[in-house]
């Protein structure tokens, strides 16, 4: 061997000795006394730190008491490792998944039912706002408990308004005033376009639902309207409120300007930056969660912004979307009793509370503790606090096949974002295409359950 | 034929040799050939994952005639394996060739062409993102320098047919790359080029095979360099080409991670960017329809087998193997 390979082995190897010797490794430190609780869980990050250190305060008080062990393992594409696991007999005892695909996995028998369970651990279930027992329900039983909820509202940006000649104290609280804002909060240039016309572009829109651009949640419109979209066993889009949502959604596109909107849309850059539309002010109000602000101190700290309901067809009905990552205890877990007590101990008050404070997110108990809201890093957590006190408050509609209806609702918003005058026909085939969706779930859920479909 | 039994020498000499070889086959059959007959059982059954499968026949074979998303991710792979195939063989071929020419610096523009394919895929897509960006992007900077240019050549079509080219007005405007579905799919068939540098490997170890003399005699007939390329370069190449063809048209029909990073783990416009296979993952992990992925897996593998087995077919007579 010549003295440079020499030397060049050495250089590369070294450090790969070095990352053996003394680079970062497994938890050892497992007393050998307790009984090891499998947690998996999507967060990492700050939300992971914040989820280990209840861990690790659970193992040093609780769990030193009766002998159990959590074992916090942040897992990517969790909904996909806990189904496989499951599937295989040896799912984590507990995981933190989302809510909307509770009702999917408790259909195929993969969730061990918590009413009972909870209730024997102490979980203060009946403390909870009633919007999140019900996100945790499927066909009345529990399947789930809150971990880090949050509902949706309308963020505003103050200084545009004021620029638009729109009071910074006075967001839109009907459809039609939202609409009006909109349309005085678009702002556009002539432009020459590709066919040489003169055309628009928009550098500065008021308001679009549009998934790039903030708008994560492309089924939620019609809830506005006072619709819903399932109950129980018919997914219900053409309906009056269906249809004036669709039609509301084209009215807005086709006042702003199709292409111009579309072109707008398709510059959103990273979301998680200074490049976020809102902070960077192209965009004046979104339908957002109380995380924005997070990115809002980091990235626009001095940005002028308030945050209201966003509104409703019927103002005084003051329809929310509410949502929250859940815990979860797979079918087969092997510890189910040790898993209600690290379950139990989250759900205090006071663990909870500072686990979804870290999280920039609610807190699941009807009169949250005053610590609570005075220490929150957002400092309009009230405003979606009582939207989940809202008794018209909405979860994701609980339906085992959501995961394929909600992909046709994006195909849907998009064919009337971009196809205004299409919004009737679109809504009409999204309507079938739901309808068939719906049909064969059920005739295979009853084909398995060895029934008539 | 003699048998060879165990206790036999050459029975032992089987023995050793099976066992010898054991990691490759019982490798094969437990991790490929069994799950390749679970699978093909699943596709004949609702398996949802967590319950027992169901055996439904060929139900989820029929059920793919007339799905339309699964029509629209055929026809989105089938366009896009004919696009990036042909464009991703010519610039490597091109480039091979070019980086086969003894120049200083060979070294140097073999490596650039190279390191973009051991850069990983997903940070790949997401420079790729920025870079498409309609309005910060570099793509788009670059091609307004020279949108004058193509709007001076739209000007004259349009006195001479009477009409512009809107995709040429779009084009010199700045496309909304990711936004639009025609120009989604161009935009992923350009990001395929980014990993030409595999295959223009394998070409430049093609390209020496080549015998010098080849070369020397069609310049003896007065052979221009052009004419040297079609007649001597590209015959020599063929064999090289089909193997890339191939491997080509394998990875194109299994394109996953870069158009789903691309758009954020959507379908992109009116599902424009939506593949075989994330229609697949989809509905195994997402719908819970592990029976029709399945069955979507082996119409996959047929429909790869047939479109090898047509490329092999056209091939006859196009590639040519020194020595037949």
């Amino acid at each position: 061997m010549s003295i440079r390979s020499l030397i060049l082995v050495v250089a590369l190897g070294l450090p790969a000795v070095g990352l053996l010797a003394f680079g970062p490794r497994g938890r050892y430190g497992v007393p050998s006394d307790r009984t090891v609780v499998r947690y998996w869980e999507k967060w990492t990050g700050v939300e992971g730190q914040a989820m280990q250190r209840v861990v690790d305060r659970f193992n040093a008080t609780v769990g030193a008491a009766q002998n159990v062990w959590v074992e916090y393992n942040a897992v990517s594409n969790i909904e996909q490792r806990t189904l496989i696991a499951t599937a295989g007999g040896d799912p984590p005892d507990v995981a933190g998944l989302y809510d909307f695909i509770v009702p999917q996995y408790a259909d195929q028998g993969a969730l061990r039912p918590l009413d009972e369970l909870a209730r024997q651990a102490g979980v203060p279930i009946d403390a909870w706002k009633p919007i999140w027992l019900d996100i945790c329900r499927y066909q009345g039983q529990l399947y789930a408990l809150p971990s880090t909820p949050y509902t949706i509202a309308l963020y505003y940006n103050r200084e545009l308004f004021r620029q638009a000649g729109l009071d910074p104290n006075h967001p839109p609280e009907t459809i039609a005033e939202f609409d009006e804002d909109v349309r005085r909060l678009t702002r556009s240039e002539p432009v020459t376009l590709p066919d040489g016309t003169q055309g628009q572009r928009i550098i500065q829109a008021g308001f679009t639902p549009s998934v790039a651009m903030l708008g994560w949640w492309p089924w939620v419109w019609p809830c506005f309207f006072d619709g819903h979209l399932w109950d129980g066993h018919e997914c219900t889009l053409d309906t009056p409120a269906g249809r004036a949502a669709m039609h509301w959604l084209a009215r807005v596109r086709e006042a702003q300007g199709i292409e111009p909107m579309l072109a707008f849309e398709a510059t959103a850059g990273a979301i998680e930056s200074a490049q976020n539309p809102f902070l960077s002010g192209r965009i004046a109000m979104v339908f957002q969660g109380p995380w924005l602000s997070n990115w809002i101190a980091k990235y626009a700290p001095t940005l002028d912004y308030g945050v209201a309901p966003f509104p409703s067809v019927t103002p005084e009905r003051r329809n929310a979307f509410a949502s929250t990552d859940v815990f979860v205890m797979p079918a087969g877990g092997r510890h189910p009793r040790e898993a209600l007590l690290f379950l139990a101990y989250v759900s205090r008050q006071d663990v909870m509370e500072e686990l979804c404070r870290e999280h920039n997110k609610l807190s699941p108990f009807r009169v949250p503790g005053a610590d609570f809201l005075a220490r929150h890093p957002n400092p309009y957590i009230r405003v979606f606090e009582e939207l989940a006190a809202s008794p018209c408050a909405f979860g994701y509609p609980s339906m085992p096949m959501w995961l394929r209806v909600i992909d046709e609702l994006k195909v849907l918003l998009n064919t009337v974002l971009a196809h205004p005058e299409q919004a009737d026909t679109a809504l009409n085939a999204a309507q079938q295409k739901v309808n068939e969706v719906v049909a064969e779930y059920e005739q295979m859920a009853a084909k398995r359950r060895g029934g008539a479909p | 034929m003699k048998q060879a039994h165990f206790g036999t020498t050459g029975g032992r000499a089987l023995f050793s040799g099976l066992l010898w070889t054991a990691p490759w086959w019982l490798g094969f059959l437990l991790f490929l050939a069994l799950p390749m007959g679970i699978s093909l059982y699943i596709s004949f059954c609702d398996y949802p994952l967590l319950q027992p499968p169901v055996y439904v026949g060929t139900a989820n074979y029929q059920a793919l005639t007339h799905d339309p998303v699964f029509h629209k991710v055929l026809l989105n792979t089938l366009v896009y394996a004919a696009l990036a195939i042909p464009l991703g063989t010519i610039v490597a071929v091109l480039l091979a060739a070019l980086l086969n020419q003894r120049v200083r610096g060979q070294g140097l523009f073999r490596t650039c062409i190279f390191v973009p394919t051991v850069v990983p895929l997903v940070g790949i897509a997401l420079v790729w993102l920025w870079m498409l960006n309609p309005e910060y992007g570099l793509i788009n900077g670059a091609v307004r320098l020279v949108g004058p240019v193509l709007d001076g050549a739209n000007n004259a079509i349009a006195l001479l047919t009477g009409h512009r080219l809107t995709w040429l007005g779009e084009l010199a405007a700045g496309p909304k790359w990711l936004a639009l579905p025609g120009w989604a799919m161009t935009a992923l068939v350009l990001i395929s080029l980014w990993g030409v540098g595999s295959p223009v490997v394998i070409y430049l170890a093609g390209l020496q095979e080549i015998p010098e003399e080849l070369y020397e005699a069609a310049m003896l007939d007065g052979a221009s360099a052009p004419r040297r390329f079609w007649h001597v370069t590209l015959p020599g190449l063929s064999p090289v080409i089909l193997f890339n063809v191939i491997v080509g048209l394998i990875g194109t029909w299994q394109i996953f991670a870069l158009p789903y990073v691309l758009m954020r783990g959507e379908q992109g416009p009116q599902r424009s960017t939506y593949f075989y296979t994330m229609y697949l993952y989809d509905n195994a992990f997402r719908y819970l329809k592990m029976g029709y992925a399945s069955a979507m897996a082996w119409v996959q593998l047929f429909i790869i087998l047939a479109l090898t087995a047509a490329v092999f077919l056209a091939s006859r007579r196009a590639v040519y193997y020194r020595g037949t």
